[in-house]
């Protein structure tokens, strides 16, 4: 077993940052991540093979990225590559799958850092190919330098929206529409206090706007896709207004050809670290649902498990950057370091703060997009669970949700549950007239990724304990 | 919480395999039965296990409660139509070590003179007639019996059939309390009072509980098995595989998901509800698996999880009457009950019902453990 | 369905192939961007309904784009790096 002052899991932005931190004030640090090379999603590098011989739109982010990536060589931090960290057996240990090197490493204090995924929301058509989520596409341009289609149509909700448009744009990308579910252009003004807080993001997006509006492609906010066309992968998409009620208006339908559909309806936390372990959680629509509820450190319930940036609730690249130099702070003065004052920090987080705020004003999505589902929508895509599939055995089973994911197999394929949970919460939420808030996801049960059975042979462990009649009542470990 | 009945012939505590099947059976001889459970029907043991059917892993005094229930299982998916994803497609039982052949051996003796025949399959032959198996495996003994199923969709598949047959199945009825009441009982479940003339504890690691109720001990333990499932992959096995020596069950179902499993324990606490896996023991159980099928290290592992198993500090199943009871019954804690349940509650119905029992079950008399 | 060339140079071509067929790919490139920059769409069928599909989250976590690899099934494009002379297959369900 490894040993650590502190375990970092997840080298994106928060991770990076909380190591290089937590290295300069003296600990030692363990850091686990799933990809082969630092940066997370948002400082997401080209593989090493290309060579970059000069700036362009998608560089924006590297110079940062690679400055913290450096920071990861730092003799006191461990990079723990291609390595997905499955269980925490135990408090302060972590199992990690990284083939023959799998094994555990103990820390006396852990950071989540886990980061974010797309919110799943199914409508017709979703699952054919050249539907693509906005991370996806996001990685596809950024760390393969990629464009997987001619002409693109953006839906869903949220500020990712805008930047999508404008860099499928400056890749060469013909882009018909925009379309973003929220009436952002009646939101703005009095928003604007909040946003002028953070006036570089400001002056992004009024820059990626402009890259739309040079190009011609209409930004149509108040709308929503309500469907992809398409039998052997995407032909096109129909978008329709959402009324001052929130309900579609389909007699306004409109439909746009495109070979590209890239849907993002706004992100939310990557929670099944915290949630295994039990951290209380806290529902927050306009940070991502789910949350972890923290302390001024950012440590959760669970004692010395710190999570920062958007693994804990959305606020963006730059909030989880001072929140995991906030958070490795925090742990290096537990652990007796000299610690300079966070106040700086803190500011800086503030002003971050109250800009997510102002997005959120914005940005704030329907109650539900549940309508854009019909009988045939997939919302399980591993088991291919239908809306149909789900009605039937809820009404047979009247509405019980593990039934219905025992007897439907929805929630049990590869991805976990990652892209169909939070759609049968809604849909029992509704159908019930609760709030989302009341409904909790199932625990998460180890392995927390499915990792190679084969990565257990490696580590050394002691022999096992074998009865000598196994059908007598067992004995348990403490 | 479900509707909850005011009155039934007979109340059975429990909405686990023991318990459906004893209201099944007790249904299909006309009376009104109602399922009182506390929490999901299929919710604990039942629903958590890993659906294996074998038969000759099976301690000798339930082999003959194991063949029949084998029997029960098919009908249930054959002749009336539940998804139970029963299929008898053969088991091995295997032995890596100088020790185990020998106790194989001996294990393969002992059940042909209870009626139990098994092939032995050594050298080439079990190459040739297993492929797939590791080179440390030394011998296996083959037994067509040995069946599966899937947990998962038998328990929908019961629920259906039990309330098809006219049973009322409660679920979140925790019965908290139990009353004589003249010749019957009196049970309360929340606010409400449940009457019936006999009932009929099948509550597995729970047993111990319900039957103090009643100023009655029964000595119960809860172990807490663990099982991992792999992601679909193509047909690498087509046995229901268990050991003889280190534990282990496997097998593969149609749609290529292989579940390991064996009886490994995890940690935790009835009492206090908590259960999860034990990162060591989970890592031997996969060690294992992967010895004894070595194709298995190349797939992934998409979930574990602990489940609680009822076992009686003898592992027989408690069956019979309550001791000093009269009306009341108890149908719990077979060690490998959800393989036996069927046919635990045919014999239950029957023995509620007053016929004369078509299987020897007086070893398994809760008596014995009367002080 | 393009590279994008602007500000990079790439390694030398090389080759794999797609059910046989010969695809064009660079040092680095994860197999789900060499196949989408060749205009390839549906990278399996799913075992249920035999729907299509393809390249979803890109991050690892949908499994949505599952090839098999030299003939291990399973595989996700978007994670693994395309080799020289690597047999890559769309997959049917499970894979066989």
């Amino acid at each position: 077993m490894k040993d650590a002052d502190l375990a970092i899991v997840g080298a994106g932005p928060a991770g990076m940052a909380a190591a290089a931190e937590a290295a300069s004030l003296g600990l030692g640090v363990t850091v686990i991540d799933d990809n082969a090379r630092a940066g997370g999603q948002y400082f997401r590098q080209p593989p090493a093979g290309f060579r970059h011989t000069g700036a362009m739109f998608l560089d924006k982010d590297r110079a940062r990225g690679s400055v913290l990536a450096a920071a990861l060589r730092h003799p006191a931090v461990a990079h723990w590559q291609d390595a997905v960290v499955w269980d925490m057996p135990e408090p302060g240990v972590l199992a990690v799958a990284a083939g023959e090197g799998s094994g555990r490493v103990r820390a006396k204090a852990i950071l989540v850092a886990t980061g974010a995924q797309d919110r799943p929301v199914p409508f017709p058509g979703w699952t054919l190919p050249g539907v693509v989520s906005a991370g996806g596409l996001q990685n596809l341009l950024k760390g393969q330098r990629v464009v997987p289609g001619r002409r693109a149509v953006v839906v869903g909700n949220g500020p990712l929206l805008l930047l999508i448009g404008a860099n499928l744009v400056r890749a060469g990308v013909e882009v018909a529409a925009v379309v973003e579910a929220a009436p952002i252009w009646n939101r703005i003004l009095p928003a604007l206090a909040s946003l002028a807080r953070a006036p570089d993001m400001l002056a992004l997006a009024i820059r990626y706007r402009a890259v739309l509006a040079r190009a011609g492609v209409p930004v149509l906010a108040g709308w929503t896709v309500t469907g992809a066309k398409g039998d052997e992968a995407v032909t096109g998409c129909r978008v329709a207004p959402i009324d001052t009620q929130g309900r579609l208006d389909r007699a306004r339908e409109r439909s746009f050809d495109c070979d590209l559909l890239v849907a993002g309806f706004g992100l939310m936390p990557s929670l099944e670290l915290p949630r295994l372990i039990g951290a209380e959680l806290a529902y927050d629509r306009r940070r991502g649902g789910w949350t972890v509820k923290r302390d001024a450190d950012f440590q959760c319930s669970v004692p010395n498990v710190h999570v920062a940036g958007d693994g804990a609730g959305i606020g963006g690249a730059e909030m989880a950057l001072l929140e995991g130099r906030i958070a490795a702070r925090a742990v290096a003065r537990k652990l007796g370091k000299q610690v300079p004052a966070d106040d700086d920090l803190r500011r800086a987080w503030a002003k971050r703060d109250a800009f997510r705020r102002g997005l959120e004003a914005i940005y704030a999505p329907p109650a539900s997009f549940l309508d854009l589902m019909t009988e045939d929508t997939v919302v399980c895509r591993c088991e291919d669970v239908t809306v149909g599939d789900i009605a039937k055995r809820r009404s047979e089973l009247a509405g019980s949700v593990t039934q219905v994911k025992a007897t439907t197999r929805l929630s049990m394929g590869r991805c976990q549950g990652r892209n169909c949970l939070v759609t049968l919460a809604a849909m029992v939420a509704k159908d019930t007239g609760v709030d989302m808030a009341t409904i909790p996801l199932p625990r998460p049960r180890p392995p927390l990724r499915p990792i190679p059975i084969g990565d257990l042979a490696f580590e050394d462990i002691p022999p096992p304990d074998i009865p000598a009649d196994p059908h007598l009542p067992r004995k348990q470990r403490a | 919480m479900s509707a909850i009945p005011r009155r039934a012939d007979i109340a059975v505590i429990g909405a686990g395999v023991a318990g459906l099947c004893t209201a099944l059976f007790l249904a299909r001889a006309g009376r009104t039965v109602a399922v009182l459970e506390r929490g999901e029907a299929w919710g604990e043991s039942s629903g958590a296990n890993a659906g294996t059917l074998s038969l000759q892993v099976k301690r000798n005094e339930v082999l003959q409660v194991s063949r029949r229930a084998i029997e029960l299982w098919r009908d249930f998916q054959e002749r009336d139509g539940m998804e139970i994803g029963f299929a008898r497609i053969g088991g091995l039982r295997v032995a890596t070590s100088e020790r185990e052949l020998v106790n194989l051996r001996k294990s393969q003796g002992e059940q042909a003179a209870l009626g139990v025949a098994t092939e032995w399959y050594d050298g080439n032959r079990l190459r040739d007639f297993a492929p797939w198996l590791g080179p440390e495996v030394q011998a296996a003994t083959y037994c067509d019996w040995d069946s599966m199923s899937v947990p998962l969709t038998a328990g929908h598949g019961l629920v259906m059939a039990v309330r098809a047959a006219g049973v009322t199945v409660a679920t979140g009825a925790a019965v908290t309390a139990i009353a004589r009441d003249g010749e019957g009982f009196c049970l309360q479940v929340g606010s409400e009072i449940v009457g019936a003339a006999q009932i009929v504890i099948a509550a597995g690691a729970w047993t111990g509980d319900v039957a103090q109720m009643l100023g009655v001990r029964l000595p119960v333990a809860a172990d807490i098995n663990m099982l991992t499932i792999s992601e679909p992959a193509p047909r690498l096995f087509d046995r229901v595989v268990t050991h003889i020596g280190a534990i282990l069950s496997l097998k593969q179902y149609p749609n290529g998901s292989v579940l390991i499993g064996g009886g490994w324990q995890g940690t935790g606490d009835l009492a206090q509800g908590t259960r999860r896996t034990d990162y060591l023991n989970l890592v031997h159980n996969l060690r294992v698996a992967m010895q004894v099928v070595p194709a298995l290290r190349h797939l992934r592992m998409v979930r574990s999880w602990a489940g609680y198993e009822g076992v009686a500090a003898d592992a027989l199943p408690l069956f019979g009457a309550l001791p000093g009871v009269p009306g009341a019954f108890v149908n719990a804690c077979a060690r490998g009950g959800y393989h036996q349940g069927p046919a635990l509650g045919e014999q239950m119905a029957e023995m509620i019902l007053g016929r004369k029992l078509s299987l020897d079950m007086r070893a398994f008399d809760p008596g014995r453990f009367a002080a | 369905m393009s590279r994008i060339d602007e500000g990079l140079e790439r390694g030398t071509a090389f080759a794999f192939t797609l059910d046989g067929q010969k695809v064009e790919a660079y040092p680095g490139e994860t197999i789900a961007a060499a196949l989408l920059a060749s205009g390839v769409r549906a990278l399996r069928r799913t075992a249920k309904r035999q729907q299509p599909r393809s390249l979803y989250c890109g991050m690892g976590i949908c499994w949505e784009c599952l090839v098999t690899v030299d003939g291990a099934p399973s595989q996700r494009a978007c994670m693994t790096e395309a080799k020289p002379g690597m047999r890559v297959e769309t997959q049917k369900g499970v894979g066989r």
